[in-house]
């Protein structure tokens, strides 16, 4: 009974104080690490684009030409009235808080350094707002279509730019050779094989393409002229993918639309090509850019065109061109002071230097280019061949399935493995034992490679095992090989997941600093890499040694810029891999 | 006798055939066999360099040595790991008391608080912080925070310290705690959850008093996994906490008590283990030299040392897990 009696003193009695405060505890626990990432990435931005020298002024013109305008379309899209009245909630009381909560702040705790509360509204309101605005109109159809067309813009770009890098290392006329003897005739005698149904053409599609191949790398060595490197890359890149284009539309709309999708591209591409080297630009590379984003920004008019739904979403990116131009006229007119950004063109154009003012970051670019593209294809192609192989090659029994377990097993601890000591088996392995070399393009690639691969494998392994086994059991059944099964059923199934999986590593890859400097990656090189065997430098590589820099101008500005630069193209490549994964679930 | 009823031949497959099946599916084993490669490529890579090096350096002057010089200018060589291993504990330790709480926190906020759309628009966003590359975390470190912990809490503060490294590498961590801590959690099943609040306890006492216990071996296997983590970090440490391998001042408080002044380490520059290694690939990387070697065996040690533990998280996580 005693302990009855002292059960009743405290009994019901509950304390709701404890559980508030613990809840809140733990929310700002969830946010604490996001509020500071969040703080220094306002502070890099700042530093990289100068801001804290932008005038309001020139903060108000950009922010009611470009800001607004996107924002209304974004409502109009939404088209929402809940939305727009929360929307301009937001900023309007925003705008008050803020100015009321900087003074305030700045008037009685501490000064704030190199901010000032328009620059605080900027980011801590307008921007959250800016985001969700988008998100939730990118959910009407104008909207849509509208960053749909943007997408096709910016990624086409994006693709021409890395392509033409490429061509800086990989000689232009081998794949000369190689397109003309080895895919030309390949992907032909595919395409027969599938138009006729024989499937002994579509067999031969291998071997065709790899004599091809070998023909090529001969012949290279043979023949002594060559045409143009412009009229190398109309051939072997612009005609084909203009054809693909053509033939996407064909299918739906006709020869005329086909020609119109495929050859406006073409010609307009052609032309920019010829004309870029009186401009003063390296002419292929500005004919891939135009070519790779026109014919897909073709393609997607015209079907957007065809479905008749959301054109006015077409007009956005006309919007945001408007907006930077009447916005950059206002400021010329009145003569607003405006800030000079550490990262500008010139920035991803130039050398490295030891001046702040004329540093760039054009050869590490090119070098990250070039050991990503490698990585890509080594990873990718070992990743699905690990995890079909032990997802769909092996029993879970017997001896074969304990060596299944083992190399599971063996995948999770290598993922855990620390990314230096990567690098020592970079530089002992494949630099100082295998001969290829102390820092070059290669030795990187393949480290990294391996780095990544653990990760490649894991999320490629998840992506074949969420593929339905009534699929597999109904190829099976229509007594298909196993091989079959895989290529035409649970590959195609499970590629959005693995592409998703492989981005999101090579995410990781791109920002590896550790065992490029194991491997002994060059700190700063002058000239971009012209071969796989040159030494090289990445952007983490240069951004490490510039942080290490004593100068103002280097810590916060150059570096600034630097680390802004990579982080747009890793916010890139993960958006890309969402996006991917988000269509692939609604299509499923 | 069924056995001996011939059945029709359902797989009779042309030559072709079968040569594509054998061939596809030795290319899948090879790709599957590269992993098993890279696995012994770095034992054997570690470890033939390492003993070379051990040749010149008995182990137990490796494991015991106060003194870490590799490339002295005057001369006489020192390669006592000690040091380093005061670095990197500094970090970890110090990472641990940022990523632990906040990631637990974070972990019971996720699974028993938040409200499923709060869930799919933060641990999205989490997973954010262990994506961005770690040299941008170090150039945070040096640039902007440390100028700011100068400015306001710790004015005697150098420029090079492992106050700011520790911060980024515990940030850094949080999700590696919070992701795993919060799957073990989602997986304690609803029932005990209900005879909790059934009995009357509150939301607060259901967390903390059954959720947290029940899952405790997936939340101990995340702590380990993030130490494991913070031990094998490189570019925070090499970009903000700079390269002095020093042996803390070791100070007697009253009674002769030995005692280390944390500020002593926290503040100052210092040495981890993988700062070492990077320190020493600014000199020749051909190969052949003591200094060459000593790195791997430092890599050794940090090899041997992230494997042990993951492996003990892994049993952690296996053995005593509860079953439902």
């Amino acid at each position: 009974m005693a302990t009855d009696n002292a059960n009743a003193d405290g009994f019901g009695e509950v304390s709701r104080v404890r559980g508030i405060v613990f809840e809140y505890l733990s929310l700002g626990a969830s946010v604490f690490g996001l509020v500071a990432l969040g703080v220094l990435l306002v502070y890099v931005a700042i530093d990289a684009f100068d801001l804290a020298n932008a005038s309001p002024e020139w903060l108000l013109t950009y922010f009611l030409t470009l800001v607004v305008p996107f924002l209304a379309f974004c409502l109009y899209s939404a088209d929402d009235a809940a939305v727009t009245r929360r929307a301009l909630g937001a900023l309007g009381g925003g705008l008050v808080a803020v100015a009321a909560l900087f003074t305030a702040i700045e008037a009685l705790v501490v000064p704030i350094p190199r901010l000032n509360w328009q620059l605080a509204y900027l980011f801590v309101v307008a921007a959250p707002v800016t985001a969700y605005l988008a998100y939730v109109g990118s959910g009407g159809r104008v909207g849509a279509v509208g960053f749909g067309l943007l997408g096709r813009l910016v990624g086409g770009v994006a693709v021409g730019l890395a392509a033409g890098t490429l061509f800086l290392v990989f000689d232009p006329l081998l794949w000369f050779l190689a397109y003309t003897l080895g895919v030309l005739p390949a992907v032909g005698l595919y395409a027969l094989g599938r138009l006729r149904s024989s499937p002994r053409a579509q067999t031969a599609t291998v071997p065709v393409g790899l004599v091809g191949l070998v023909a090529a790398a001969f012949l290279r060595e043979v023949v002594a002229t060559y045409p143009s490197d412009l009229l190398i890359y109309l051939w072997t890149i612009a005609i084909p993918v203009a054809a693909a284009g053509a033939l996407l539309v064909g299918d739906r709309r006709g020869r005329t639309a086909a020609v119109a999708v495929g050859g406006a591209p073409l010609v307009v591409a052609t032309a920019g090509g010829f004309l870029a080297s009186s401009a003063g630009l390296p002419a292929p590379t500005v004919l891939l850019v135009l070519v790779l984003t026109g014919v897909p920004t073709a393609v997607y008019v015209s079907r957007v065109v065809d479905a008749g739904e959301g054109l006015a979403g077409l007009g956005l990116p006309f919007l945001l061109a408007g907006g930077v131009i009447a916005g950059a006229l206002v400021v010329q007119t009145f003569g607003f002071p405006t800030p000079e950004p550490w990262l500008d063109g010139s920035f991803l154009t130039a050398a490295p230097s030891r001046t702040p003012t004329d540093a760039g970051l054009y050869p590490a670019i090119v070098g990250s280019v070039i050991i990503i593209a490698l990585v890509a294809v080594l990873s990718f192609a070992l990743g699905v061949g690990t995890s079909v192989f032990l997802e769909e090659y092996t029993p879970g029994t017997g001896p074969l399935g304990t060596l299944t377990r083992i190399l599971q097993v063996n995948v999770a601890n290598l993922a855990a493995v620390p990314s230096v000591v990567y690098g020592l088996l970079g530089l002992g392995l494949f630099a100082n034992l295998l001969g290829l070399g102390i820092g070059t393009a290669v030795t990187a690639a393949l480290t990294l490679s391996l780095l990544i691969l653990p990760i490649t494998i894991i999320s490629a392994q998840e992506a074949i095992r969420s593929v339905p086994d009534d699929l597999r059991r109904g190829s099976d059944a229509m007594g298909a090989t196993r091989w079959q099964t895989t290529k035409n059923v649970v590959l195609p199934e499970a590629m959005p997941g693995i592409l998703t999986g492989t981005i999101l590593a090579l995410g990781r890859a791109i920002g590896e600093t550790a065992p490029l400097i194991m491997i002994g990656a060059a700190t700063t090189v002058f000239r971009a890499p012209d071969s796989l065997f040159s030494r090289f430098s990445a952007m983490p590589m240069q951004i490490y040694t510039w942080a290490g820099f004593p100068q103002a101008d280097f810590r916060y500005g150059v570096v600034a810029a630097g680390v802004i630069t990579l982080l747009i193209i890793l916010v890139g490549m993960n958006g890309t891999a969402i996006l991917l994964r988000n269509r692939a679930e609604r299509g499923s | 006798m069924t056995d001996s009823t011939e059945s029709p031949d359902l797989s009779r497959r042309g030559g072709l055939t079968r040569l594509k099946e054998g061939t596809y599916g030795g290319l899948f084993a090879a790709c599957a066999a590269i992993t098993l490669l890279t696995t012994v490529a770095i034992f054997v890579t570690l470890l033939s360099d390492a003993l070379v090096f051990f040749r010149s350096v008995p182990i137990a002057e490796f494991l015991t040595g106060i003194n870490w010089s590799p490339n002295p200018a005057g001369g006489g060589q020192a390669f006592g790991i000690i040091p380093l291993l005061i670095g990197t504990l500094t970090v970890t330790i110090t990472a641990a008391f940022i990523s632990i709480p906040i990631g637990t926190l974070t972990a019971i906020y996720l699974s028993e608080y938040a409200t499923p759309n709060a869930r799919s628009i933060l641990k999205p966003l989490l997973e954010i912080l262990a994506g961005i590359p770690t040299v941008v975390y170090g150039y945070f470190a040096l640039v902007y925070v440390t100028p700011a912990l100068k400015a306001t809490l710790f004015p005697e503060m150098s420029t090079f310290n492992a106050l700011a490294a520790s911060i980024m590498v515990g940030i850094m961590t949080i999700p590696m705690v919070s992701s795993i801590s919060e799957d073990a959690m989602s997986a304690v099943p609803d029932e005990l959850r209900q005879a909790g609040y059934g009995l009357g306890a509150t939301k607060f006492e259901v967390s903390t008093g059954i959720v947290v216990p029940a899952s405790i071996s997936g939340i101990a296997s995340s702590y380990i996994l993030a130490v494991s983590r913070a031990i094998g970090e490189t570019m925070i440490v090499v970009v903000a906490m700079g390269a002095q391998a020093r042996m803390p001042e070791i100070q007697e408080a009253l009674f002769g008590i030995p005692f280390v002044n944390p500020a002593d380490v926290l503040l100052q520059s210092g040495m981890t283990i993988t700062v070492a290694m990077v320190q020493i690939t600014g000199g020749d990387l051909t190969g052949g030299t003591l200094p060459y070697n000593s790195m791997f065996a430092l890599g050794l040690a940090l090899f041997a040392v992230t494997l042990v533990m993951n492996v003990i998280s892994d049993i952690i996580a296996q053995r005593y897990r509860e079953e439902y």
